[in-house]
């Protein structure tokens, strides 16, 4: 089921908005979390809506503060939804959240996933002290109207999207391919996404959505490529010990991202409690040690045990206070290794996580002759 | 002699190979005393011999190690080697054997296998083991890994080499004074209930095959000398060399067949596993040295087990070894180079002259003179090839009762059978000897523990000179010194051997005068001895975990030139174990309750000889056919070749089943759920009356296969085309008159199969167009009959039947599978097929066109594996926890499979399989606990994030995921069954939140390790 909702003077956030209250005013859906403006319009953060009085949503305000894959996982890590509850997330955010259900950590019983074609997000600082008269919503239509290039106020994650339309939605909000002045496509992939969309008047659309996917789609590629082959080759370990140089061990990288779902972190045990002694002795053995001693191997285990869900949304770099370019060396680690195993995260709901398949004849180079 | 009433709890096991020791595991673990007598001086037999294995390519001596070690640990198994049975007296339940025990000239009690005997030994002599190869000393020990690990002495010699001289080197040499140059020989009276013979067969010896040159050419080499010059432990530590002239051979052919197959030397079978040994050889050869070009020369390629088409097609497509089908006849040698050369005529007869660099054959096995003596002696039935005689009907039983036999002492044949039949021969035993089991066994001695909790570490170290193997590279004393220095140390010292008896009283006196609560013994390696000295740690009352073992010989003074250097890696290595001592706790030996019963589904020939066996081995069991009449594919068979009346056999079980209280029969029923683990199973069944609820303690799983229904060669379209069974119909009842003079009945063999969806042979359908064909032939004689067939599986005896109707007229003709038969329908069935040696096309007229369309897996199999668990192969049948050594059983405990769902099989086969079933089954049913793995892997719950990788990665299905409520909220975590665990670790390893430690090797306890690691040298460390 697809089609086109009007708006009025091309106000898709409103039109939006207003598509997200009919939901919940039908009793189709308890609840709905989506991106929400703060009262001084500097940020936006997820929230759990259930008055449709309180929906003030817009979903074009280009910034995401926390995961909302996370988010939905520390609602749901325990026990599912008895009542539908929509979440309205970005396209980073739908394969983050298939990764995390792959591993057992969100239920997404009675949770309708509502997604949109994504222009790109801009950093939190970025966002909230754009020059006087900047409005983030009007840089954002202006690109989707007329091409303009916005790569300055993007993200690197997002500049080098690795997929900026989602999959695995039950309802994709279609914003490329679409005369946005007048209105926006709707398409439900699912059941529940048809269910929702049930008695919304929908115009016909007739657009040609594909090829503008294809021109999007091609355009971040190339410059992901670019991006990619523009890294020299972070190699041995003095290279990944001054990469990480900066690093405070704040272990802010790991709560803002996705796929790390430890309930805690070994990092955070005792596990690598040590004495005194011990630590007088590990120094003598270079005559010097830095403190705390612990950051490399947090990045270096953090970085094998996400690398194959990681879905690139550069969560943990916005979070970084010491700007670390974190994506420099995740982006390319991910794109060699998920392709070494022919994975891409988020993309099959029912395909297994390399982790947990055996595949006896796999790199018999390696292995025992 | 005594009556029925008064049966004997022990068996004697006759032949230490791998049947020998299979029987002789499950019966001690049935709770039998069992005397384990081999001939020569170590068990392990052929099998110890070889490289790897196929179709897995297993190394051979790594999957059988475990199993010789276990014999050697076990309570209630005797091995007696070097020692050979003379007479057998007696009845079943209670026999009397002799046993003849040659003298060893060494104390297998005393000695440590410290290798200083042979070190000074002046005699040098062909080694038996490397098929003379290499060299070994008049004392010797028998292979590397040799159980019992002592040597031996020869004292015979042999007509070309003298052996020990007497010149008492050794003597002076053993520190342990472990040898005796006294020993006489001794017979040994063993009483026992039951005998199990598994004496195996001898390799042929090529060498009266004048022809090929064996003896006479240097690089003709048998299959058994290219196994040992693959094995790394063999006389060129795995390098492929030829014996001529020590150079590496490019090319090298095999030839099969040698000493099979062949009239001219009385040997009229097949040896049924060197086709599949020689892909083997042949694919190992080239991973060696990938300019190796093999060229295998065959007849047919017997691929007839499961997996092993698609083993010699990757032989054929991966590796590319050249296959050609031609018998060769005669070898010749280039006298300069010693190069070979053979003269073929190929497939389309054009001759051909190639020169090889080695050739090796491929010999079968088969019996001797010398064996066929002792059979005569011990009163075994021969048949017409000098193998133990065998019924069909109960493969493993003798016509005495009370002996039962195993492996290749009756057919040819490889690992697994050899083990089925061995588990087989056990559960047979066990029904005979019921009422005495456990009589004999010893019983695990229970000692009382000292609670070393709140105690501050107090840890004793034991280190080892081994003779001069530790003691002559590492300084001990100083590193005696250095252990005493390192905190919670408060005793260490240093003896001569560590493993001898009088230091167990030591090391038990010790913990006792120094309150000892952690003990390090810093030795060898902790494979052979670490029981020992755990035995000795519960003897003084701790808990035999608070022991650690350190490798200084392996790890130190066998790899060091430098002593310096190794005396510092033993002090880095000890402190390391010390450090990790310190953080040792007890482990609770846990055990799991088992419901003595047991539940088989599947009501065939399979089902009910498994139920059969349990019930006469005391088990109640359930029996459950989903059909309303027991006997599955008994049903359809009507008569056969090797003399099975199939109505009279299915009518006899049925009647033993109806005369046993002890099995309940649930027909037309079907078992809907299974929920538990090993030992405690609740089924849910659905019958006819309503759904009944078991509770059992294992499950065996023998649901059969089904004959292929083909689509191909106009079947279904064209009446005179039909399947094998419905010929088998047709002529059980034909009579003689209804079949005409010349009337033309054409058998295409391998429809739909080896190729394909289904790429694997179904093993029967060759027997089953000759017993067909040979029917015909009874039926009228002048009746034409062709078998049009690809390669011609009458493996072992079942080749007899092969020339029996090539003897009647029955014309083969060999198509390969490129170029299939065509067929076309007019008056007569027109079938054309490629004559490779006419080089024409020939076109039949038939009256009758057969196809062998062989066996395929229910696909409602696949509902069972998921509730049970267990894996199936990419063809939908069963697939067991090891193609070799565990044929029966599933990775996950308690689970079993038998008959045709794990592969299509004859009847006796699937009727030694059930039995052999039931046998591993009663292993756990016989105890009504369960001893847990100590070194399990344990959940902390608070840690777990309930991810459930570890579920799928476990390979012993082990771990569940639970929910639930803990302080208000509901949790999902893993849970890790005490009675599955096998600890191996895979679960720990994968775990990325930390969440689960294995005892034994807790994270605080390898960190320890970790950290203590460089605190021994000034500038060492991390």
């Amino acid at each position: 089921m697809e089609g086109l909702i009007l708006v009025k003077d091309g106000d898709i956030a409103s039109g939006c908005n207003e598509l997200f209250k009919t939901f919940l005013t039908s009793g189709k859906l308890e609840a709905i979390l989506v991106s929400q403006e703060t009262p001084n319009g500097k940020m936006a953060f997820p929230a759990l809506i259930s008055d449709p009085e309180k929906l003030r949503s817009n979903i074009l305000s280009p910034i995401l503060p926390v995961s909302e894959a996370s988010e939905i996982s520390r609602m749901t890590i325990n026990k599912g939804s008895d009542k539908p509850v929509g979440v309205v997330i970005r396209p980073c955010q739908v394969r983050a959240l298939t990764e995390i259900v792959k591993l057992n950590q969100a239920n997404l019983e009675n949770i309708v996933v509502i997604s949109m074609d994504c222009p790109g997000t801009m950093d939190v600082n970025t966002f909230s002290n754009l020059p006087e008269g900047k409005v983030p919503t009007d840089i954002i239509m202006d690109h989707l109207l007329k091409g303009t290039d916005i790569d300055q106020y993007l993200r690197s994650s997002c500049r080098t999207c690795k997929d900026p339309v989602p999959m695995n939605a039950d309802i994709t909000i279609g914003l490329f391919g679409v005369d946005l002045g007048s209105g926006f496509l709707v398409q439900a992939h699912t059941e529940s996404g048809e269910r929702l969309l049930e008695g919304v008047k929908l115009e016909a659309y007739k657009g040609e959505r594909e090829k503008a996917i294809a021109k999007v789609r091609g355009g971040k590629d190339a410059k992901r490529e670019a991006f990619i082959s523009s890294k020299k080759e972070i190699k041995g370990i003095e290279a990944i010990a001054d990469f990480y140089d900066k690093c405070v061990n704040c272990h802010n990288c790991m709560n803002a991202c996705p796929i790390c779902y430890c309930k805690e972190c070994i990092f955070h045990s005792s596990v690598f409690d040590s004495d005194a002694n011990k630590y007088v002795h590990r120094a003598k053995n270079k005559g010097i040690m830095k403190m705390p001693d612990g950051a490399l191997l947090f990045h270096i285990t953090r970085m094998n045990h996400m690398i194959l869900s990681c879905v690139e949304c550069g969560l943990c770099e916005q979070a970084c206070p010491s700007n670390i370019p974190l994506m420099d060396l995740l982006i390319p680690v991910a794109e060699n290794a998920q392709r070494e195993l022919d994975y891409y995260p988020g993309k099959d709901p029912d395909e297994k996580l390399p982790m947990v398949v055996f595949r006896e004849d796999e790199y018999r180079s390696v292995g025992e002759k | 002699m005594t009556g029925n009433g008064n049966k004997i709890g022990a068996v004697a096991v006759v032949g230490g190979g791998i049947a020998g020791v299979q029987s002789a595991l499950d019966l001690a673990d049935m709770g039998f005393k069992v005397y384990l007598i081999e001939k020569t001086p170590a068990i392990g037999g052929i099998m110890a011999m070889l490289d790897k294995t196929f179709p897995t390519n297993d190394c051979s001596m790594c999957i059988l190690s475990p199993k010789l070690v276990d014999c050697s640990r076990h309570q209630n198994i005797e091995i007696m080697t070097y020692s050979e049975v003379k007479s057998i007296e007696g009845e079943a339940g209670n026999f009397s054997v002799t046993v003849h025990k040659k003298p060893r000239y060494v104390d297998i009690e005393k000695c440590t296998s410290c290798n200083d005997c042979v070190d000074v030994c002046p005699i040098s002599m062909p080694n038996e083991f490397e098929k003379g190869l290499s060299e070994r000393k008049a004392i010797y020990k028998y292979y590397p890994q040799a159980i019992p690990n002592a040597y031996v002495i020869d004292k015979e010699g042999d007509d070309e080499h003298r052996a020990c001289i007497n010149c008492m080197m050794c003597v002076k040499a053993c520190k342990v004074g472990a040898i005796d140059h006294d020993q006489v020989p001794e017979d040994i009276e063993l009483n026992v209930g039951a005998v199990i013979l598994s004496m195996g067969a001898q390799p042929f010896d090529p060498s009266v095959k004048k022809e090929l040159g064996y003896g006479r050419y240097p690089n003709v080499i048998t299959s058994m000398e290219f196994e040992r010059i693959l094995s790394a432990s063999g006389p060129y530590q795995g390098k492929i060399l030829r014996p001529g002239d020590m150079k590496e051979p490019r090319k090298i052919a095999w030839i099969q067949c040698v000493g099979s197959r062949d009239w001219q030397v009385d040997r009229e079978y097949c040896s049924s596993m060197c086709c599949m040994y020689t892909a083997k050889e042949a694919v190992i050869a080239k991973e060696h040295n990938p300019e190796i070009e093999p060229t295998i020369f065959y007849i047919d390629i017997r691929s007839f087990g499961k997996d092993f088409d698609k083993y010699v097609d990757r032989a054929k497509n991966v590796h590319g070894i050249k296959y050609v089908r031609s018998k060769i006849s005669e070898i010749l040698e280039d006298k300069g180079s010693k190069d070979l050369i053979l003269r073929y005529e190929d497939e389309a007869g054009e001759l051909h002259e190639e020169r090889f660099d080695m050739v090796v054959l491929s010999i079968g096995l088969g019996m001797t003179e010398g064996k066929k003596e002792t059979m005569q002696k011990l009163g075994v039935e021969v048949n017409d090839f000098g193998f133990a005689y065998s019924n069909q009907e109960n493969p493993v039983a003798l016509v005495k009762p009370g002996i039962f036999m195993a492996g290749s002492f009756l057919e040819p044949q490889a690992i697994p059978e050899s083990v089925m039949q061995a588990s087989a021969a056990a559960a047979q035993v066990g029904a005979l000897l019921r009422e005495a089991r456990g009589t004999l066994a010893t019983p695990r001695p229970v000692y009382k523990e000292r609670d070393i909790s709140g105690e501050e570490p107090r840890i004793g170290v034991f280190l080892c000179h081994c003779g001069t193997n530790i003691g002559g590279k590492v300084d001990i004393p100083s590193v005696v010194e250095h252990t005493k220095s390192l905190d919670n140390v408060v005793f260490a010292d240093e003896n001569i051997y560590t493993c001898s008896e009088d230091t167990q009283k030591r090391i038990v006196d010790a913990i006792k005068e120094h309150g000892l609560n952690r003990v390090i013994v810093a030795a060898c390696t902790p494979r052979t001895h670490e029981p020992l000295f755990k035995k000795s740690l519960a003897e003084a009352g701790l808990n035999p975990h608070l022991l650690e073992m350190t490798n200084i010989r392996e790890h130190c003074s066998w790899v060091h030139e430098d002593g310096e250097q190794a005396t510092w890696k033993a002090k880095e290595l000890i402190a390391m174990t010390v450090a990790k001592s310190r953080h040792l706790e007890p482990i609770p030996t846990s055990t799991v309750e088992v419901t003595q019963k047991a539940m088989v589904i599947g009501g065939g020939v399979g089902g009910m000889t498994t139920a059969l066996s349990l019930a006469g081995q005391g088990f109640d069991t359930m029996l459950v056919e989903r059909k309303e009449a027991l006997g599955g594919r008994l049903n359809d068979i009507r008569f056969t070749v090797e003399g099975i009346d199939v109505p009279k056999l299915l009518s006899n079980l049925k009647s033993k089943l109806e005369g046993e209280e002890k099995v309940t029969v649930l027909t037309g029923s079907k078992v809907t759920s299974i929920s538990g683990y090993v030992g405690n199973y609740e089924a849910k069944i659905d019958t006819p009356d309503g759904e009944v609820e078991y509770t059992h303690g294992v499950v065996v799983i023998t649901v059969g296969a089904d004959e292929h229904i083909p689509s191909s060669y106009g079947y279904g379209t064209d009446e005179r085309v039909v399947t094998q069974s419905q010929i088998e119909d047709y002529l059980a009842e034909a009579k003689p008159e209804e079949i005409a003079l010349g009337e033309t009945f054409v058998f295409i063999q391998c429809v739909e199969s080896r190729e394909g969806e289904r790429n694997y042979c179904s093993r029967v359908c060759c027997m089953g167009a000759i017993k067909n064909a040979l029917r015909i032939k009874e039926l009228n004689p002048r009746a034409e009959v062709f078998v049009l067939y690809r390669d011609l599986m009458t493996y072992g005896f079942w080749e007899r039947f092969y020339k029996q109707a090539r003897g009647l007229g029955i014309v083969f003709m060999q198509y390969d599978v490129g170029r299939k038969p065509e067929v076309e329908f007019g008056e007569k069935v027109s079938v054309k097929v490629w004559e490779p040696l006419l080089q024409e096309e020939v076109e039949l007229e038939a009256d009758h066109l057969v196809l062998s369309s062989g066996m395929a897996a229910d696909p409602n199999h696949d509902e069972l594996a998921k509730m049970l668990k267990v894996p199936l192969n990419e063809d939908g049948f069963f697939l067991e926890a090891h193609v070799k050594l565990r044929p029966v059983d599933f990775s996950t405990r308690g689970v079993f499979l038998a008959g045709c769902c794990h592969g299509p099989k004859f009847i006796g086969e699937t009727i030694y399989q059930a039995q052999a079933a039931a046998a591993r089954a009663a292993t756990l049913l016989a105890n009504p606990s369960l001893e847990a793995e100590p070194n399990i892997a344990v959940v902390d719950v608070d840690m777990c994030s309930g991810c459930k990788t570890c579920i799928s990665l476990c390979p012993y299905n082990a771990i569940v995921s639970v929910t639930e409520e803990i302080d208000g909220v509901e949790v999902t975590h893993a849970d890790i069954n005490e009675g599955l665990c096998q600890g191996c670790g895979t679960c720990v390893a994968a775990c990325p939140s930390g969440a689960i430690d294995q005892r034994g090797f807790k994270d605080d306890q390898i960190l320890a390790m970790i950290r203590a690691l460089g605190a021994c040298v000034p500038g060492g460390g991390e």
